[in-house]
């Protein structure tokens, strides 16, 4: 058995994405010292999650207060049936490490709210957001504006999906009037769903961190499972903004979300 | 012509686009009603890629976007 230095390890490891020319060498050091926080460790987190611990990410941030139930398991792949029970970001750092013991993986096992999130997030190159509601979503993308650090944003319903990236020069959700939307719950949701959402958004996040490609800003990207079809919507940032409105003239610590009325 | 493309739940059991004859509706709302989607079941409502509340008139050669709300991780 021959001896490999650490650093060829690593190289073998990376050997595939490294032949990418919008990569290399040069994309992987940047890969490597990149911060990345990933916002719900369930069915979209877990896609996500594995592709930027397995792609080298160097510093990976996991954002979760949930345990895993017995219902998370038919798109959670990143927990097991004997993780029932477990807090999430415990069971997932446990099968990420194991992925790639190399990425530094940091986990918050904190509910979010207006008080703590932008202590949480800031410092990140790029937040992705795995949440399953839509006050969570409105008070990320809120946060990540006011701190200005790129979004990747993602959601599923059924056979349906959708991606899009944020940030404070481009549309948000409240832009798209979706802070007043109403979700009916449990969502319905086939792991295939989250999964090829999933992969959408680290496909995103990678694009950001690396500088490379047309980031989905302002452009919707939605997916439908049962037609085989994505359709890409282009939306607006819109005027009358509260969020954007907010970041702009520089208030801190107040987030827009009327509570779905 | 208004075009109307509806998105995700909003297209079972009715097509994908439409495509209106613009002097049958008012605004926006009564185009929703015209599909006998629930207003408030409408998450997102864009014309022409911009936020638009229910109540915007249309015009000829707008481009509708409904969406439920595809909340789900
Ligand atoms: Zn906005």
């Amino acid at each position: 058995m021959p001896y490999f230095p650490q650093w060829e390890v690593a190289d073998l490891r990376y050997e595939r994405q490294l032949l990418i020319p919008q990569i290399g060498q040069e994309g992987q050091e940047k890969l490597e010292k990149a911060k990345v926080t990933v916002i719900g460790a369930g069915g979209l987190g877990s896609p996500v999650l594995t592709y930027l611990v397995s792609a080298g990410v160097g510093k990976i941030q996991i954002v979760d207060c949930d345990v895993v139930s017995e219902s998370n398991l038919n798109r959670q792949f990143l927990h097991h049936t004997g993780d029932v029970g477990r807090p999430k970001v415990l069971s997932a750092q446990e099968k990420l490490v194991s992925l790639n013991p190399d990425v530094a993986l940091s986990t918050v096992n904190k509910r979010l709210n207006q008080e703590n999130i932008e202590e949480c997030i800031i410092g990140s190159d790029v937040v992705v957001d795995c949440v399953d509601n839509i006050e969570t979503r409105v008070m990320v993308a809120s946060a990540c504006i006011q701190l200005n650090i790129p979004l990747v944003e993602g959601g599923v319903l059924g056979f349906y999906g959708y991606v899009i990236d944020i940030g404070r020069d481009y549309p948000c959700l409240s832009c798209l009037g979706y802070d007043k939307a109403k979700q009916k719950t449990p969502v319905p949701v086939l792991g295939v769903t989250a999964g090829v959402i999933g992969c959408m958004q680290a496909n995103e996040c990678i694009k950001l961190l690396l500088g490379i490609g047309e980031p989905l800003y302002g452009r919707m990207l939605n997916y439908d499972g049962l037609s085989g079809t994505w359709e890409e919507v282009k939306v607006e940032k819109a005027k009358n903004c509260a969020v954007h409105k907010n970041a702009e003239t520089g208030k801190n610590g107040e987030f827009y979300w009327n509570g779905g009325k | 012509m208004i075009e109307v493309r509806l998105f995700a739940t909003f297209r079972e059991k009715r097509d994908k686009v439409y495509f209106l004859e613009q002097k049958d509706f008012k605004n926006a709302g009564e185009i929703i009603d015209y599909f006998r989607i629930p207003r408030e079941e409408v998450a997102i409502l864009l014309i022409n890629g911009v936020y638009s509340p229910i109540d915007t008139s249309v015009k000829d050669g707008d481009i509708l976007a409904l969406f439920p709300p595809v909340g789900g991780g």
